[in-house]
């Protein structure tokens, strides 16, 4: 059982992402600052503060995710490693899986990145995500993952 | 009557129950008009009193317009249902994938000798069709097409058992006794109505009505009585509310319970409770996916559990009015049971599976310790403010001789909690005043999940969840594990080597 790290390109595209997202954000609060004439002293830190939380939030955040995001395939299902403070380990046995998606925005289109959704009968984690991989792994992974399924559900 | 035309063409011919419309109607009017009423009686504005007339006479039509259009029968392959007001829809449920045909009656489906029909498949969530209201000979009707249908689909077994329903628990009165003392929902229920009651703006009513009243009261005579007698008013006091609360809940418990019945039915499971409202809950034994004993103090003081079922699908719902249905129906196997006569229900419920010569596992060594400083730390939190403000240099007087108690706490807590990981099964129990007992076959387990926080990571442990698909009462979460043995143990459970046949 060899663990694997999925797609490098993930992280430009988390990168990308978050970035859009933080700039709105910045862009926001500026708007809103400015408008309502709150003072000089307040905006500035706080704007300051959000500029940094959006710089470590794009900059470390993305990559901090990708060295933590780990899975692996053996004859009786995946297993995925994810969370950087907050560490779970997911265990899915193939039997089990009800279907699957793989799914892509258009940020991670461009980016060739996939998300693997695998879907249980269960209750508490119905969907099991693996993002960040590479699209033809991500369909590789769902085949491989697919072959023997179709067991009995519940 | 069917023709046994291919399912395409197959028309469905049965109608409802000829009243049905009324319970269409009411149970319309439930939804709209009891918060209107609310608003009526609490609010006293009396605009809504007509609008509420407005609205009862379209509801009305439409259930009449409903029974009129709705048909119900026996297809070749499933049960057919037509049914809408506007958007016409045809639904087709195999009769392979009935897990259930419940019923629940009130006192007007009573009245009436008509049933509330709920047709659940395994496929979760809502129920797949809820049929109101059929006549009772057409649920027997109904009960033994389906059913009998099912078999010949899955087994074509030749000597297949007939219906001999072989009752496995019955509670009596004395046990409705025992449940409600144990199960107190009285003080749930004066709870809920002080609060309702202060949410309707009573409390101005009671200040008006009571201030007088409690002026009235000869304090001054109770000064006088002594601190002997004073006490023993306090106490008789307490004692009579509490004495109060214990006999609402016997009474609920009367209420809701009746007649608690438990049959087996060759595979299938089934429940009979209530004395208004009649439920009938049929649970399929391969649809069971955990069963959970439960025996809090006041349990153990009468020598009692109480045993829960998670079916699969079933009442996972999350949206809708089966949310609550799902949440105010549990899934009894048994309110109130002896340990022997529940370890027995949990045999027949969980083939396979006991209880004796297990090989139980602890939590992490470091487990009591962390719990330990984890329940100081909130008491502190809570207690040192306050004792502080009220006591100033007595504070730690108040605040640590409740530490031993919750050094002991922590030491049962961790002692009374753990598990067991048998071939086929796999047994978790956990708590020392309230001890819980949770059992799922192996074959039931969809997925788990082994989860470190910071604060595990700082003393190598880490929480284990398992998720079945039935869970929606509470997955099985294992908390404080060595970090090491969660992980083999999460390898172990997941593994579907040990899915055999078996259960």
């Amino acid at each position: 059982m060899t663990e694997q790290s999925v797609d490098r390109g993930a992280i430009a595209a988390w990168r990308v992402s978050s970035a859009l997202v933080g700039a709105f954000v910045l862009l926001v609060f500026a708007v809103v600052a400015f408008t309502s004439r709150l003072p000089v002293s307040l905006t500035v830190p706080v704007l300051l503060l959000l500029f940094a939380i959006v710089v470590v939030l794009t900059w470390w955040h993305p990559a901090a995710t990708y060295r933590h995001l780990r899975y692996s395939i053996d004859e009786a299902g995946i297993t995925i490693r994810a969370g950087i403070f907050w560490r779970t380990q997911s265990a899915l046995a193939r039997v089990r899986i009800q279907h699957t998606d793989v799914a892509q925005g258009p940020l991670q289109r461009h980016y060739g990145i996939a998300t693997l959704k695998l879907y249980t009968a269960g209750s508490h984690y119905t969907k099991i995500e693996l993002p960040g991989l590479a699209h033809e792994t991500a369909i590789a992974l769902r085949n491989e993952l697919r072959q023997e399924g179709d067991g009995d559900a519940v | 009557m069917p023709s046994d035309a291919p399912s395409g063409e197959f028309t469905p011919q049965k109608r409802l129950h000829g009243l049905s419309w009324i319970f269409v109607a009411v149970d319309y009017i439930r939804h709209f008009i009891v918060p209107l009423i609310a608003a009526v009686v609490l609010g006293a504005q009396d605009d809504y009193a007509l609008w509420g007339l407005v609205l009862v006479v379209p509801l009305v039509i439409g259930a009449v317009w409903q029974q009129w259009i709705y048909r119900y029968d026996f297809g070749p392959s499933g049960l057919v249902i037509h049914e809408g007001l506007f958007f016409r829809n045809v639904r087709n449920i195999d009769y392979g994938r009935i897990e259930n045909v419940d019923t629940e009656r009130n006192l007007l489906h009573r009245l009436f000798d008509v049933a509330q029909v709920r047709v659940e498949t395994s496929s979760g969530g809502r129920s797949e069709a809820v049929i109101r209201v059929l006549g009772l000979p057409a649920v027997k009707e109904m009960r033994e097409r389906i059913f009998s249908a099912r078999d010949d689909v899955a087994t074509a077994d030749e000597n297949h058992e007939p219906d001999v329903a072989e009752t496995l628990l019955h509670l009596g009165l004395g046990e409705l006794v025992r449940y409600g003392l144990i199960d107190n929902r009285g003080v749930i229920v004066v709870a809920a109505l002080f609060g309702l009651l202060a949410q309707g703006g009573m409390y101005q009513a009671m200040e008006d009505w009571l201030a007088p009243l409690i002026e009235q009261l000869p304090f001054a005579d109770f000064a006088a009585i002594g601190p002997l007698a004073q006490a023993f008013f306090i106490l008789s006091t307490i004692a009579g509310l509490v004495a109060g609360t214990r006999l609402l809940s016997i009474l609920i418990a009367f209420i809701t319970l009746h007649d608690f019945r438990l049959t087996r039915n060759d595979e299938d499971l089934r429940v009979h409770h209530g004395l208004f409202t009649r439920l009938a809950l049929t649970m399929r034994r391969p649809r069971i996916q955990v069963v959970h004993q439960k025996a809090s103090l006041l349990h153990r003081l009468f020598k009692r559990v109480s045993l829960r079922v998670d079916l699969a699908g079933g009442m996972a719902a999350s949206n809708g009015q089966n949310a609550q249905q799902g949440q105010t129906r549990k899934l009894w196997l048994a309110p109130v049971a002896t340990p022997e006569k529940a370890g027995e229900l949990i045999r027949i419920a969980l083939p396979g599976v006991h209880l004796e010569g297990l090989d139980w596992q602890q939590l992490s060594p470091r487990a009591q310790w962390r719990l330990f400083r984890l329940l100081s730390g909130i008491w502190l939190v809570i207690s040192a403010a306050p004792a502080i403000f009220f006591l100033g240099w007595w504070a730690p007087a108040i605040v640590l001789p409740v530490m031993p108690l919750l050094w002991l706490y922590a030491r049962m807590y961790v002692k009374y909690t753990r598990w067991a990981l048998h071939d086929d099964f796999f047994v978790f129990r956990r708590g020392w005043l309230t001890r819980r007992l949770s059992i799922a076959p192996r074959n039931r387990i969809q997925s788990v999940r082994v989860s470190e926080s910071p604060f595990d990571r700082r003393y190598r442990m880490a929480g284990l969840g398992v998720d079945t698909a039935g869970a929606s009462a509470g997955q099985i979460r294992i908390p404080f594990l060595d970090r090491d043995a969660a992980r083999m143990l999460a390898h172990a459970l997941y593994a579907p080597k040990f899915q055999r046949g078996a259960l």
